[in-house]
């Protein structure tokens, strides 16, 4: 049963992402599970998140982190039984928390038992479950997404002596949407998370579900009808549940996964996340403004999630060659940070461990439009290791305690699934939960604040949001509205102290009150409203009519 | 008592939202709305082409146009420009323009220095708003050496037409190389680029008197930059497009360009330590002349410098030694056809307008006015001597001149301290 009968609650949520594993292991295997993600759901309510996404946690190989799915009905061993995960379920539900799981629509393992059965013979039932060809010349053009790995999207069966299509990973193949028992055989998955109460999904990779020649395979009509049916069969027996999109694609191509409120609810705003970045280093709201600007009108009951970091590489596909190299070489001068077309480290490290413009990012994130996603240990400030390969750098245990194994396992260290952080920065020994719970001043803490502000008010989630462009470009300011309730955010982005006019000539008459500390700031009159602000400060103001 | 800023409260206001820049890009302007809108498109397509990190502003200093030249300024874009399709910024490019009274010191390019001055700029451009055929690698060519390779000031050298900026290849060139030992083809630049640490030490200089301080702010830059411990440069642009001028034009000229190289002899101990001239590099392309058939009126400059001679006889005679004088009355009197000028008695003659201008002997002014009718002789010689050259007999030619204005220079030596 979901906890809220609010139909838009999505709207107003803050999100965590996580991955079982990383976050608290019970049982002492070195591998974090369902009874310890459940045991730290008072850590998160009283984080003040209302959701967590978590991450695969379905019987996998693992050889993309959980996305190459072996069987989408139990839970991996390694954090657990069904019945842990109903129970992790049912104590989120109790706190007010939602639980979003992922749906990796578009691929499986090789070593699920649907391809098992496919490829041992051309005349298989469920061969056609998935894309085969006798040629690996179909579909040419398309991209290949993990370049650094890959060279085709074709790999060669062995057994079926076909080459199967995979847009990831070779050891994923794709499945065939084309096919209607495989498209029901999807929905009673789904069904089958439904049913067990899950509140959302969110489904990997959604543009390339379906493939058509003399196309680049991303984004087709024929994948917005599997996505349009999906949904019609969601609302219509489970209602108030959602569906996020993950499709890292330019906002305009992105809005037809919204269709006409029929399609997903949510969808990443990926083009968002590296222009907040680029605008910190640059200094210059530009590149935040620009996309935002260029970003369309969705669905009143659409929204769009948005996020600093996540267990990938920050993407940078959805930026000019100019604009990447100029994050290579800003961000990730060290090139063994640099992956498939990303940078693979954390938002601590990625800002040189610097409080304020951590805090910065943070503010930007809670009030541009959109749902928040916080990034498990991004809250405390965790490092990375970019040693680890892959993108296992940003995965590594969450850090609880200065004691054993940071206090994420009783297992010997040797066990645990990935090395912790043990720098004299990031190490577990000094940057931890508890240590911060201890101190008002700490992340942690500070972080608990600018959420509980963030939920005082629903013009966050669900206000509209306009620009104002001071002359000082390194100032980006906007006002949130919804109804009559007005919030100015102002932002300053540079590194050292500025001055700011603003033109609030519309809002003559209002009162500032600014939202952390309820002080009140001069009355709006006919002049340019001027500001000074510290380097990288940033003020959300209420607007009132005293 | 408290100066007068040149700087206005709006301008200060966008300067302050500009904030700290690394490349400001300076544009002197006045009722050149022909012009400018080209010259911005091409600015700007340079800047985001070869320069798309700098942090950069544009500060347009104009001297009351009232032909829209401001409007065009700041409304330019690079949307209409054709072949720089394709380009974006990565950050917010700025514009702002302000006026400057024409009567202040130092003009539009004070203003511009100060702007820099404020805003920590630590690489300027200055580019002329009649460069029509400017290419947005201009501003890469002058930049790049400037902000990447730790040169002072970069001048420019252009693809010129055989008898263009005449009074700079016969006067300024070889006087300025022979004066400060610096070999830079355009003493004079209007497009060119320098460091903020060289405008910062001609900010703090002496304000030059204000009958030469209010003009010719760029000789000034150029003489600094030679005189001083500065890297110095030149670097191939193009084609510089021919501009027409008035004969009415040249006295004004002469008085923003021979004055105030004139006046910066007074700095003595500069310019007579200085032995011989030194190539300075020179960046891209050699440049060529261009040989373009040019009509020229060579009957009325023949008439003009004729006429002059016999009319400022007085004022030729308390400026030139007798000798000199009478050699150039023998030359009004060679027909038009078989005039020659010869290098020798023409720099013999600006260097003898160069110590009376010390002197002071008349008013300054006079000196420099009594000067243009004999440049004229000079240019015609030039253009009679080089008609049918090839461009490296010209080149060869404007080097015999400058090797004369250096062997004379102690003919200068003399005059300035014995006086004539």
């Amino acid at each position: 049963m979901p906890a809220s009968q609010d139909a838009l609650w999505y709207k107003d949520a803050v999100i965590y992402q996580v991955h079982v594993r990383t976050f608290y292991d019970s049982n002492g295997d070195g591998i974090g599970d369902f009874r310890g993600l459940a045991q730290k759901l008072d850590y998160l309510q009283d984080l003040g998140v209302t959701a967590i996404w978590l991450m695969p946690f379905f019987p996998s190989p693992l050889r993309d982190d959980g996305y190459d799915i072996a069987d989408y009905r139990t839970v991996h061993p390694s954090y657990g039984t069904l019945d842990d995960f109903k129970l992790f379920l049912e104590a989120a539900h109790q706190r007010n928390i939602k639980v979003i799981i992922e749906l990796v629509l578009n691929h499986t393992s090789d070593q699920h038992a649907w391809f098992q059965e496919s490829r041992k013979s051309k005349d298989n039932p469920k061969r056609d479950w998935y894309v085969w060809s006798d040629t690996d010349t179909r579909y040419k053009g398309t991209r290949i997404i993990f370049i650094d790995t890959e060279m085709s999207n074709w790999a060669w069966d062995p057994v079926s002596k076909e080459y199967y299509w995979h847009r990831f990973f070779s050891h994923q193949p794709d499945l065939n949407y084309d096919n209607p028992a495989l498209r029901e055989e999807m929905w009673d998955v789904t069904k089958f998370w439904l049913d067990m109460g899950v509140d959302a999904f969110r489904l990997d990779a959604v543009p390339y579900l379906v493939e058509r020649e003399g196309t680049n395979c991303e984004n087709l009509p024929e994948t917005h009808a599997v996505i349009k049916d999906l949904r019609k069969r969601m609302d219509e027996h489970y209602p108030e549940r959602m569906l996020l999109a993950e499709a890292n694609q330019w906002p305009s191509d992105l809005r037809p996964y919204f269709g006409d409120g029929d399609e997903f609810n949510m969808a990443f705003h990926f083009p968002l996340m590296p222009r907040m970045f680029m605008g910190l280093k640059l200094e210059d709201r530009k590149p935040i403004t620009e996309i935002l600007q260029q970003t369309p009108a969705i669905p009143e009951s659409c929204q769009w999630c948005i996020f600093l970091r996540n267990h990938d590489e920050l993407t940078l596909e959805m930026v000019t060659d100019m604009e990447r190299d100029y994050m290579y070489d800003e961000y990730a001068k060290d090139k063994s940070m640099r992956l498939n077309l990303g940078i693979r480290r954390r938002l601590a490290p990625l800002l040189d461990n610097d409080r304020r413009r951590i805090e910065l990012m943070n503010g930007m994130l809670m009030s541009l439009p959109g749902t928040p996603i916080v990034y498990y240990g991004d809250e405390i400030g965790m490092g990375d290791n970019v040693n680890l390969g892959d993108r296992n750098g940003v995965r590594t245990p969450m850090q609880w305690d200065g004691g054993w194994n940071g206090g994420f396992s009783s297992a010997d260290p040797e066990m645990v699934y990935s090395p912790l952080m043990l720098n004299p920065v990031y190490g577990f020994q000094a940057l931890n939960v508890q240590s911060q719970k201890r101190f008002d001043h700490s992340l942690l803490s500070w972080m608990k604040r600018l959420i509980k502000v963030r939920k005082s008010t629903p013009v966050f989630g669900r206000g509209s949001i306009e620009f104002l462009y001071p002359a000082n470009h390194r100032v980006l300011a906007y006002v949130r509205q919804l109804g009559r309730e007005t919030v100015l955010i102002v932002n300053n982005l540079s590194s050292s102290a500025q001055a700011v006019e603003l033109d609030l000539k519309r809002y003559k008459g209002n009162v500032l009150i600014e939202m952390f500390g309820r002080n009140l700031f001069p009355r709006i009159g006919d002049l340019p409203y001027l500001l000074t602000m510290g380097p990288y400060e940033f003020f959300w103001f209420r607007l009132r009519r005293i | 008592m408290v100066e007068e800023s040149i700087l206005t409260d709006d301008f200060l206001r966008e300067l302050i939202n500009v904030g700290e820049v690394d490349l400001l890009v300076g544009l002197d302007t006045f009722n050149d709305a022909k012009t400018v809108g080209n010259v911005m498109q091409a600015v700007r397509a340079g800047l985001l082409r070869y320069f798309p990190r700098l942090r950069t502003v544009v500060v347009n200093a104009d001297g009351g146009s009232r032909d829209g030249t401001q409007e065009l300024v700041r409304a330019a874009s690079i949307s209409d420009m054709r072949h720089v399709s394709n380009l974006s910024s990565l950050r917010t490019l700025h514009c702002i323009s302000t006026q400057y009274s024409r009567e202040s010191s130092g003009g539009g390019l004070h203003t511009i220095l100060a702007a820099a001055d404020l805003l920590r700029a630590s690489s300027l451009v200055v580019i002329s708003p009649e460069s029509t055929n400017m290419e947005p690698e201009w501003v890469e060519r002058l930049v790049r050496p400037v902000a990447k390779e730790n040169y002072d000031l970069i001048t420019p050298i252009y693809r010129r037409h055989k008898f263009d900026a005449l009074l700079v290849r016969t006067l300024l060139y070889p006087m300025t190389r022979a004066m400060y030992g610096k070999r830079l083809r355009e003493p004079i630049p209007t497009d060119f680029a320098f460091s903020g640490r060289l405008a910062t030490q001609f900010l703090a200089q002496e304000p030059t008197p204000s009958d030469v301080g209010r003009m010719g702010a760029e000789l000034q830059l150029s003489l600094s930059a030679m005189s001083g411990d500065f890297r110095v440069g030149q670097s191939f642009l193009g084609t510089r497009e021919r501009i027409e001028h008035g004969a009415a034009e040249l006295v004004p000229a002469m008085r923003r360009t021979v004055g105030v190289l004139f006046a910066s002899l007074e700095n003595f101990a500069v310019w007579s330590a200085v032995k011989e001239s030194q190539p300075v590099p020179t960046i891209g392309v050699e440049h060529e002349v261009n040989l373009e058939p040019l009509r020229v009126n060579r009957k009325r400059l023949h008439q003009m410098f004729a006429t002059g001679v016999a009319e400022l006889d007085p004022v030729l005679r308390s400026i030139l030694y007798d000798t000199t004088l009478a050699e150039l009355k023998a030359l009004a009197l060679q027909p038009e056809e078989e005039f020659v000028f010869p290098n020798e008695l023409w720099a013999t003659t600006v260097y003898e307008f160069a110590a009376s201008h010390h002197q002071a002997v008349i008013s300054r002014d006079h000196v420099i006015q009594a000067l243009a009718p004999l440049y004229r002789g000079k240019a015609l010689a030039f253009v009679l001597e080089n008609r049918d050259a090839s461009g490296v007999e010209i080149e060869k030619n404007v080097e015999a001149i400058c090797l004369s204005f250096e062997s004379l220079k102690p003919y200068l030596l003399e005059m300035w301290e014995t006086g004539k």
